[in-house]
């Protein structure tokens, strides 16, 4: 999966697409990971062309989640589908990471 | 596919002693390199003895006339020693009949006498590739072999967990089925007796696929009856199991859940979820309500989490359905889910008068819907249904 990268500021915005399930999660992983710098302050991952994720999907955004708190950078989301957004409130996934409605909002949150 | 230059072993077999000083000499810039390595045989069953004494040998370069046995007849042998390795056969320049016979045989390619070593260069360098890609072939359907009994195992695994005996009683009746996906998923589902006849119902969904999601389904049921029968009501149950579940979870592997009791006594069902879709009930009359949710978290996500829970008093009629997203995201030919609202729509006309009926139902709905396209997802589902 290709993750195309921008940076604004000291955050990096990642835009995945298509489906993100264990057929490409682990894809998934490495492509986030390596649009990722040291010297970011913050990550904001946009949703805008993924249409469905899974629970192994998921489970990279926690993986990400941990290990960007834990390095001190903030991690966002933004721009979901309905049905996407719907899976972080059910999982609870959205009581943990923080997601926004918009690209903007996004980076405003992580760079205030 | 880049890869560092791999040695290759090469058995030179000919009775004539002047070829082995001259295949060293021309060869020896790739000696040298370390791209090939030459051993050497005078006669078929000296170079069957060197085949059989050392497996490293990939490849034979043989003559056809030799004492003791030829060149067709080692051809044969070959593969009894390992069908691995691949002949290349030196014949006399125009000697149509044996090069035909030699390649009927198996050999892989051939050369003419006088050799011309440029020729034979790109000869063998062909025949290694050859061997390379064969082995990466082999190497990889191996792989795939591995994995497969691994799935096996984990696909046992979770069948082998799941009751397949339900109570059928005047108060209530359960039913739970799940259909697995090609790849298999992490679905459970679970009943557990407790005491004064409640009865605990869990219906979950670990993260991923296949061996890992298997383990972590089987941590999660044990956890779960352990907890269920320890405390006194789902949120405390979550809230222990969640707990342990983030001890040592480095991999990030979660599971949502819902876990409800059953109380047959007043009809009261007292739910708690994980970060799983809530239950819907379908009422006598065909309408549904689908209960609110109790603000969970999947569980391994996060220590110190405290699940809270919700009752809803079932009336006789009510039955009640657990659900993994394996229903409601089937997806179908136009890639549309099936959604909560064609799942409430289908029992609205014909509402369920039985709790196996409902959740057949469930699954028929789902294939029906999904129609050819493979689902990745496991489809799972428990009923319960209060019948007084």
């Amino acid at each position: 999966m290709e993750i195309s990268a921008d940076r604004d500021g000291g955050a990096v915005i990642a835009r995945a697409n298509g489906r993100i399930d264990s057929s490409n999660s682990r894809e998934f992983h490495s492509s986030l990971e390596a649009v990722i710098d040291e010297d970011d302050s913050a990550v904001v991952l946009d949703f805008e062309d993924v249409s469905y994720i899974s629970s192994a999907g998921m489970r990279v955004i926690l993986l990400t989640a941990k290990g960007l708190q834990s390095s001190g950078m903030k991690f966002a989301l933004c721009s979901m589908n309905d049905s996407i957004r719907e899976v972080f409130k059910i999982s609870g996934f959205d009581k943990i990471i923080q997601i926004h409605g918009s690209q903007s909002d996004a980076l405003a949150a992580v760079s205030a | 596919m880049t890869e560092s230059p791999q040695k290759h072993k090469i058995l030179v077999v000919d009775d004539e002693p002047d070829l082995e000083p001259l295949m060293l000499q021309r060869m020896r810039r790739y000696i040298r390199t370390g791209v090939y390595e030459f051993v050497f045989a005078h006669d078929g069953v000296e170079a069957l003895e060197a085949l059989e004494a050392d497996a490293g040998i990939d490849m034979v370069l043989s003559d056809i006339n030799m004492p003791k046995m030829d060149g067709l007849t080692l051809l044969d042998r070959i593969p009894d020693v390992s069908p691995d390795i691949r002949a290349v056969i030196i014949s006399a320049y125009g000697d149509m009949k044996n090069i035909r016979i030699a390649m009927n045989r198996g050999a892989f390619d051939f050369v003419t006498k006088p050799v011309d070593f440029d020729d034979l260069k790109f000869t063998i360098d062909r025949t290694l590739q050859h061997i390379r890609e064969w082995k990466e072939a082999l190497s990889a359907r191996d792989k795939l072999v591995v994995l497969q009994n691994e799935l096996n195992v984990a696909s046992m695994m979770q069948q082998s967990i799941l009751p397949n005996k339900f109570a059928r009683n005047d108060d209530y009746k359960l039913f739970g089925t799940m259909q697995p996906a090609r790849n298999v998923g992490g679905d459970f589902f679970d009943v557990i007796g407790l005491s004064d006849d409640r009865v605990g119902l869990a219906i979950a969904d670990v993260s991923g696929k296949g061996v890992p999601a298997a383990l972590f389904m089987m941590s999660s049921r044990t956890l779960l009856k352990g907890a269920a029968m320890r405390t006194d009501g789902p949120g405390e149950a979550l809230t222990e199991v969640n707990d342990v579940l983030n001890e040592d979870n480095d991999a990030c592997m979660f599971v949502t859940m819902i876990y409800a009791v059953y109380d047959p006594a007043t009809g009261v069902l007292t739910y708690a979820d994980g970060g799983h879709d809530p239950p819907l009930v379908i009422h006598a009359d065909g309408t549904s309500t689908q209960l609110p949710v109790t603000d969970g978290l999947a569980l391994g996500v996060l220590p110190g989490f405290d699940f809270l829970q919700h009752s809803y008093e079932l009336s006789p009629g009510d039955t009640v359905i657990l659900y993994t997203d394996g229903v409601t995201e089937a997806i179908n030919a136009e890639e549309e889910q099936l959604g909560l609202a064609r799942l409430r729509e289908a029992f609205e006309a014909d509402p369920p008068g039985d709790a196996e009926d409902a959740g057949h139902r469930v699954i028929d709905l789902v294939n029906e819907f999904a129609g050819d396209v493979p689902q990745f997802d496991d489809t799972t589902c428990l009923v319960l249904r209060r019948e007084n």
